[in-house]
């Protein structure tokens, strides 16, 4: 049962949100779609009262009759004060804004289920500081915060994942309510971005490695570290357990210790072994084994339908892997 | 590198520097009202802005609504009894400050400021039209700068500004907008009629001239200082004993009171005078008084006011009550004589005098009348008895009975100019004289400041005119008792008797100047400021050029004004604005320029280390300088901690490249 006061707000709600589509439609056929790196020109930076703008303004009236009925030359003066305070805070509003430069910094791949975070860079090339500066997908303003001038602020946009593949950033927008609250500045951005999800790791390891056949799982009976057959130069990718930090600290330049492979055998993280009917348990299932292997300095490969990683270690060795895993799309048949 | 963080609740200190920057605001905007408001109301608003604060303080939750929605209730009800009405100013006023305390107990979030905000601004909207004095200037500019600086400090999401910040942040919108108040000011179309009007005068507050004149009831003149006119003069400046401002002409006597009749009098159009003698030329600005009656010097002839008209008795009328301060300019003859068309029924009415009052008055005029050879003789002997016999001049007169002019006369013998007006005008119409009585004001001072004249409250005066030889004659009996009346002004005329110490007060002559001065940088307010209308518009607009300006001239220029103001501004934002060059390098950069000026000029790849030891090497008798400013200024610019250079030696620093002189090739 809805009451009249309810309906109302619900029907003045929906005329609000098409409004807010229609224009949001015609902004983005206006501007198009953005680089990565924009610059907030003044056309592009729209500027609307808000709620405390219109009855500031229908104050003002108000208080301007009252003057012309008085002819009281002092209330005119109050009145055209104000009215002068409400241009000037409205040019301030949308210079607050106008000039900014923002710029896609990165999206951090994430596992489902967490929030992606994309980071972006504002540029305030001015010698003008910005206040109160507010960033948000669609028009929720998710953070805010001031810039000096002649300086640049980072800001990071979460935006909550569910599933694994690429998710895409929806419209970005910067505004402000600066000074007064009487006006709000705001400037859409449309930036073609994306983050990678990878599958959410499943937390069921034991029930894994049980139900595995010993064949795929051999190479987990792995004892120690590996012999060790001297040092080289850091690589991105390198292990921290593995750098020689005494030798480091005295030479002055990162080193790492590196073991012979010989006799390891390398792990197989395979499809086709594990037990799952459903695609994406079976993702999830091989991501925790990916995690794991790569926790544990395995030398490990992988092993999808149509797609094989060969055995290595590492960092990016993990993200190459994990990325295959995002990625993959079973072909059709879906099951072999 | 700044960073935009996510949205947080405030802090409790931010919550309370915030409050305290809205209660700030409230307190100053109220601060006129709060002595004339009902003493409860003053002290409600006190009372809850402390509350408020020390709930915020103590971290407690704002009342439930259980005790507001009866508070509200019993607030209004609380208004209304002490008002007995919600509407008018007064009341309105009060329900304005009873309704600012229950939105500040209210305010939680601060999104409702603004509606904290308006309620200010109507009050300080509701302070003008009590009064409108100089001081309105720095309260409408305080009142709304803190209210702006309240606005911003409320709508920040992260932490508030330190005050200094805040300040110079107001103060920018405040300079920016005054040229927009100025333009709208002064091209804002000003339309002359209210559409209602409500009395901001209170009409019991009225001293001076009144339409009834009973001189009998009086038994204490009370004495205003307050202003009733100002005038400038447009040229000569009538002596003291010629300035005899007209104001109510009172023509019915019912024996006991005189009174106004004059808004049934006939329309008397100017073209029908005839005028004579020298005349005077002057601006009168008029305070209100809330009746129909100007006031103009004997006697008026031309008059600047659209909406009045002059009197079969000569009185300069105004259609509509003087409910505002309104000026005009009149021009007066000294000899005015009018042909009018009935002047045979206008006299007639002159000459009534109710039967059966005053007998003895009547039967003393018959006999004078008959030892007299002409009406003017009549008169003259009447005003030689006022001047020979002991009558007395003085405020305290005691009361008078059913014939006043008789007790008057031959009892009391004391009185101020209404007696003797009244007596006067009862025996010449006693003897067939048609005779009239004048109020009106008496003299005025004269400011040195600024040469206008200023007439008060205290100068009220009335005389008679009487009808010889047809022509109406001023007559002024006062003149005969007490003729320092006339030449001096009240004040001096007062015996001993009266001493007043306000009066003594107003004689030192530090005072005087004091009070002059003052009187006149009000004067100069109300002519150029609050005098501004729709007259003084049209005249702004002929001299800038326009030659018969209407509302659409004043709406394009106001138009255009405002655009080029809003232009200037935008560009001013988008260029104006410099960044504050770093000091340290600036006192470097004058180092370098003196150097190049003395030959060795750095190049621009070359660092301040590279750069010295050139130097050193082509300037070796400056070596020790260029060393130790070159180290002093490397290490500031590099080794201080974050940008913040220590000031102590940013101050050696200058004054070493101060003192330092290189030698020139």
């Amino acid at each position: 049962m809805k009451g009249p006061a309810e309906t109302l707000c619900a029907i003045s709600a929906g005329i609000r949100n098409a409004l807010r589509e229609r224009s949001n439609q015609w902004i983005l056929k206006r501007q198009g779609i953005d680089d990565v790196s924009v610059t907030l020109h003044r056309r592009r930076t729209y500027i609307l009262p808000t709620r405390a703008g219109a009855f500031f303004a229908v104050v003002v009236l108000m208080l301007l009759i009252g003057s012309l009925n008085y002819a009281n030359n002092m209330g005119f003066a109050l009145t055209f004060l104000l009215t002068g305070v409400g241009l000037v805070a409205m040019h301030h509003c949308h210079r607050n804004l106008a000039g900014l430069c923002i710029s896609f910094k990165q999206a951090k791949p994430v596992f489902a289920g967490d929030k992606a975070q994309f980071e972006f860079i504002i540029d305030n090339t001015d010698a003008l500081s910005r206040s109160q500066i507010g960033a948000g997908l669609k028009e929720a303003t998710a953070v805010c915060g001031d810039i000096r001038a002649k300086n640049r602020a980072i800001f990071a946009l979460p935006l909550v994942t569910s599933k694994r593949g690429w998710i895409t950033c929806p419209r970005i927008e910067l505004s402000t309510t600066y000074p007064l609250g009487l006006f709000r500045a705001w400037a859409p951005v449309h930036m073609d971005l994306q983050a990678l999800v990878y599958p959410r790791p499943t937390n069921r390891l034991q029930t894994i490695l049980s139900a595995s056949s010993a064949q795929s799982l051999s190479g987990l009976s792995l004892i120690g570290e590996d012999e060790f057959s001297g040092l080289r130069e850091y690589r991105s990718g390198d292990s921290l357990r593995n750098i020689a930090w005494k030798s480091a600290a005295s030479l002055g330049i990162l080193l790492v210790k590196e073991y012979k492979e010989g006799g390891q055998t390398p792990l197989w993280i395979d499809w086709s072994q594990l037990p799952y009917p459903e695609t994406e348990t079976r993702l999830c299932a091989m991501c925790r084994l990916v995690i794991d292997a790569d926790a544990e300095q395995q030398v490990y490969g992988l092993r999808l339908p149509g797609v094989t990683v060969s055995p290595e270690k590492g960092h990016s060795h993990l993200h190459h892997c994990l990325r295959e895993l995002a990625m993959f799309a079973p072909a059709k048949p879906s099951r072999s | 590198m700044d960073k935009l963080l996510p949205l947080h609740e405030p802090s409790a200190q931010d919550r309370r520097i915030r409050l305290l920057w809205l209660l700030i605001a409230v307190l100053f905007v109220s601060l006129p009202h709060l002595l004339q408001v009902n003493i409860w109301i003053t002290l409600m608003l006190l009372g809850v802005s402390a509350w408020r604060y020390a709930l915020e303080y103590r971290n407690w939750s704002v009342p439930s609504v259980w005790i507001k929605v009866p508070l509200v209730f019993a607030a209004l009800a609380a208004v209304g009894f002490t008002y007995r009405s919600i509407t008018g100013v007064e009341a309105g006023t009060g329900l304005l400050l009873v309704m600012l305390a229950l939105k500040i107990l209210e305010t939680k979030t601060g999104r409702d400021l603004i509606v904290v905000s308006a309620i200010c601004w109507f009050l300080m909207f509701a302070a003008f039209l009590r009064e409108q004095q100089l001081w309105a200037i720095p309260y409408i500019l305080f009142g709304i700068s803190l209210s702006v600086a309240a606005l911003i400090q409320i709508h920040r999401v992260s932490a508030v500004l330190p005050a200094r910040q805040v300040i110079t942040k107001t103060a920018g919108i405040i300079i920016q907008a005054l040229p927009i108040m100025l333009v709208l000011f002064f091209l804002f179309p000003r339309i002359p009629a209210p559409f209602w009007a409500m009395s901001t005068v209170g009409s019991s507050a009225q001293t001076g001239l009144s339409d009834q004149l009973n001189p009998g009831d009086i038994s204490s003149l009370s004495r205003s200082d307050s202003v009733a006119f100002r005038v400038r003069f447009n040229g000569a400046i009538p002596p003291a004993s010629e300035r005899y401002w007209r104001g109510p002409v009172m023509t019915y006597f019912n024996g006991r009171e005189w009174s106004w009749a004059d808004r049934g009098e006939p329309i008397l159009s100017v073209e029908e005078l005839l005028v004579g003698g020298t005349y005077y030329e002057y601006e009168l600005m008029l305070e209100p008084h809330g009746r129909e009656w100007l006031l103009a010097l004997e006697s008026p002839v031309q008059w600047s006011q659209n909406k009045a008209y002059l009197s079969a008795n000569l009185q300069l009328i105004s259609q509509i009550p003087v409910r505002q301060r309104i000026a005009y300019t009149a021009r007066s003859y000294q000899f005015v004589q009018k042909q009018l068309p009935d002047v045979e029924r206008h006299i007639q009415a002159m000459r009534h005098l109710p039967s059966g009052s005053n007998p003895e008055t009547l039967a003393f005029a018959l006999k004078l009348r008959n030892e007299s050879s002409s009406d003017s003789d009549y008169l003259n002997r009447i005003l030689d008895m006022f001047r020979q016999q002991n009558f007395y001049y003085t405020l305290r007169p005691p009361r008078l009975g059913n014939n006043p002019v008789d007790q008057f006369l031959f009892a009391s013998r004391r009185g101020f100019c209404e007696h003797y007006a009244s007596a006067f005008a009862t025996l010449a119409r006693a003897a067939n004289i048609p005779a009239r009585v004048v109020t009106g004001y008496l003299g005025g001072e004269l400011n040195p400041m600024n040469n206008d004249l200023i007439v008060r409250q205290s100068d009220a005066h009335a005389w008679t005119e009487v009808w010889i030889d047809g022509n109406w004659l001023r007559v002024d009996p006062t003149a005969a008792v007490a003729p320092q009346r006339i030449e001096l002004g009240l004040d001096e005329a007062l015996s001993a008797s009266d001493f007043d110490f306000r009066r003594n007060m107003r004689n030192t002559q530090l005072f005087r100047q004091a009070i002059l001065s003052l009187d006149a940088v009000n004067a100069a307010w109300n002519r150029w400021v609050l005098a501004f209308g729709p007259e003084m518009q049209q005249d702004l607009l002929r001299n800038a050029g326009f030659d018969k300006p209407d509302m659409r001239d004043l709406i394009l220029l106001m138009a255009i004004s405002i655009s080029l103001l809003l232009a200037a501004l935008a560009y001013y934002l988008r260029f104006g604005i410099r960044s504050k060059k770093d000091p340290l390098l600036q006192t470097y950069e004058t180092f370098c320029k003196k150097l190049a000026d003395s030959g060795v000029i750095r190049h621009r790849s070359e660092g301040p280390a590279s750069f010295a030891a050139r130097a050193s090497r082509l300037r070796q008798t400056d070596r020790s300088h260029i060393e130790s400013i070159t180290q002093l200024y490397i290490r500031l610019r590099y080794e201080s901690i974050g940008s913040i250079v220590p000031a102590a030696e940013l101050r050696q620093l200058t004054k070493l490249v101060k003192a330092f002189k290189p030698t020139s090739d």
